[in-house]
């Protein structure tokens, strides 16, 4: 039997729709599993993806990339690399095992959705290969931290985070929840492939294999490079759906989906790839500050494809996006810092002279807002009050980001508090409350972690029935990374 | 003699924290409850009084919580006068 070649199959392999003629559209696709927001039928059919594969070209490049990887990863087993990594960059790519491979394999399942609901059979096409992608995603990033438990019990956070109910992985489940394992496939384009894929995880993962690189962990950096290039194919599933979105009058709906799901992830990012960045990369392989990363990959890159798309910045970008930079990661490190036996790796304070000049140096005025505070715990830490560097309550948290609320980011404001149908609710910011304000029923059956305690769910209510609620045990609760020897070193701010 | 839990952000410190009150507390007690969760940890320790603040305004030192009106998870600063 004679093989047609690719250029005379693939469209019609790739791009099979139908006018359906034994059931109703809205049978085959429910608004539930796929939002059509009055879009209709064959309006969906010109869904069109810059880079195409067959399913034959896929199989092949995915398993070169896994057997790259993972020959890289049996090969260093052999050696003391990990052994020899700085403290601090071991508790960054903890923090990244502990938080990502669960929520991949719960990307599969929204893949999954777009690859039986999405509209058009060329995006259902391009979700089928997305759903094997982060399926491996979710394999590769729990095999690697698995290979580690041995040599350090907090890798095994890599499977127990998602299944515990620590305030990260509330905050988590909270944000992925919402993007994708519980939201319709069309939802799932915008928010997931459009808006986290294409802007945040480039930072996350390209980011983070630079710095891995400079630091000599060739084994993440590998990981988290060849994951990236998966992620460069599977969210190209947004442009095509936003712009079809956009050419059938919906821009307004497409652009409120951007704009809710951008601050969310910025949320969670200020939190892990901020404390990555400014506090746990070794100070002499930082490439950049945090907020310069912000600066290039979101506000320049992203936006500008953003608004190639006619799409406008988010209504919060001039008064409560960009003022965070400054300030936001250094109140999430400080907080997770003091915190840290909450936490499954061991935080870095990362304000040694050396490095807290640094931080001067990327944001003037550090030592006057956040080194203030470092100061004391330093003087706790020289004179032996142990016990005064140790929380003895909980932070408040915002009930939609589910993160600790801090005050600079309150703009000399306190929180707010407001109520719904009798609830009394607190919201870290006007933007977090805006995107709860806009779907109270989806947002309202969640408790956070302080209404839970409130509720009396955490028992006994101190710091030993807070850990055991959050399932921390006494292996894994973090402490300082470099066991404090940076309070040791001469300068304060006030020198 | 109720508890009553409340939100509380030491002026000077970065982070609002849970803090637990009683309704017959006078204002410098709430504001005592709260440095304990800011003063000598993060923020340096003054010989000054304290004193609590709702929105943006001082509240009289005399008045208990329940006389203030101040309610469960209200929002409340404390710091030195």
């Amino acid at each position: 039997m004679p093989k047609l070649q690719r250029h005379d199959y693939y469209d019609t392999a790739r791009d099979m729709n139908w006018a359906f003629s034994y059931v109703d559209e809205k049978d085959a696709f429910p608004e539930e599993l796929s939002k059509s927001f009055g879009i209709e039928n064959e309006k969906w059919w010109g869904w069109d993806e810059p880079y195409k594969l067959t399913y034959r070209e896929y199989v092949h490049n995915q398993a070169g990339k896994d057997a790259g990887i993972y020959s890289i990863r049996s090969t260093i087993a052999r050696s003391d690399m990990y052994e020899k990594l700085d403290e601090g960059w071991k508790s960054a790519i903890k923090a990244h095992y502990g938080a990502i491979p669960i929520p991949e394999y719960l990307a599969s399942i929204g893949e999954a959705r777009m690859a039986r609901f999405g509209r058009a059979a060329s995006w259902r096409n391009m979700a089928s290969f997305g759903t094997l992608d982060e399926t491996r995603h979710g394999q590769a990033q729990i095999y690697f931290p698995y290979c580690l438990i041995d040599k350090d019990p907090q890798m095994d956070w890599a499977h127990k985070m998602a299944h515990s109910n620590e305030w990260g992985a509330i905050a988590a489940r909270s944000l992925f929840d919402d993007m994708f394992t519980a939201n319709d496939a069309v939802s799932t384009a915008i928010q997931l492939t459009f808006t986290f894929e294409t802007g945040f995880t480039n930072l996350q993962f390209l980011g983070m294999s630079a710095d891995a690189l400079h630091v000599g962990d060739i084994e993440f950096g590998a990981l988290i490079s060849s994951i990236q290039t998966d992620e460069a194919r599977h969210s190209q599933q947004g442009e095509p759906t936003l712009k079809i979105m956009v050419e059938n009058g919906k821009g307004e709906e497409a652009q409120k989906m951007v704009d809710q799901m951008f601050w969310r992830s910025w949320r969670i990012f200020g939190l892990l790839t901020g404390l990555s960045m400014d506090y746990y990369t070794p100070l002499e392989h930082r490439t950049m500050s945090f907020k310069e990363f912000m600066t290039d990959w979101i506000c320049r890159q992203f936006m500008d494809q953003f608004q190639d798309l006619g799409m406008k910045l988010p209504w919060y970008w001039e008064e409560h996006f960009l003022p965070e930079l400054d300030d936001y990661q250094h109140g999430m490190h400080l907080g997770v810092w003091f915190w840290r036996p909450t936490v499954w790796w061991n935080p870095d304070a990362g304000v040694s002279p050396a490095e807290r000049d640094w931080l001067e140096e990327k944001y003037p005025g550090w030592n006057d807002r956040w080194g203030k505070h470092w100061d004391v715990i330093t003087e706790n830490v020289r004179a032996g009050n142990m016990e005064q560097t140790y929380p003895q309550t909980l932070p408040v948290v915002c009930n939609c980001c589910q993160l600790p609320i801090i005050a600079p980011g309150l703009n000399g404001k306190g929180p707010r508090v407001t109520s719904h149908n009798g609830r009394k609710l607190t919201f870290c910011s006007e933007v977090c409350e805006w995107v709860w304000k806009s779907q109270p029923e989806r947002y309202d059956t969640q408790l956070s972690i302080v209404d839970r305690f409130l509720a009396g769910h955490i028992q006994p209510p101190d710091l030993n029935g807070a850990l055991q609620y959050m399932g921390i045990t006494p292996d894994v609760a973090g402490d300082d990374a470099d066991k404090y020897a940076w309070a040791q070193e001469q300068r304060l701010a006030a020198e | 003699m109720a508890m009553v839990p409340l939100q509380g952000c030491w002026r000077g410190d970065f982070v609002v924290q849970l803090v637990p009150v009683d309704d017959s507390n006078t204002m410098p007690e709430v504001a005592a409850a709260v440095a304990v969760h800011a003063v000598n940890l993060r923020v340096p320790a003054e010989d000054r009084p304290m004193g609590v603040w709702v929105n943006g305004e001082r509240v009289p030192d005399e008045k208990t919580v329940a006389e203030a009106g101040i309610e469960p998870m209200d929002y409340i600063e404390a710091g030195y006068v």
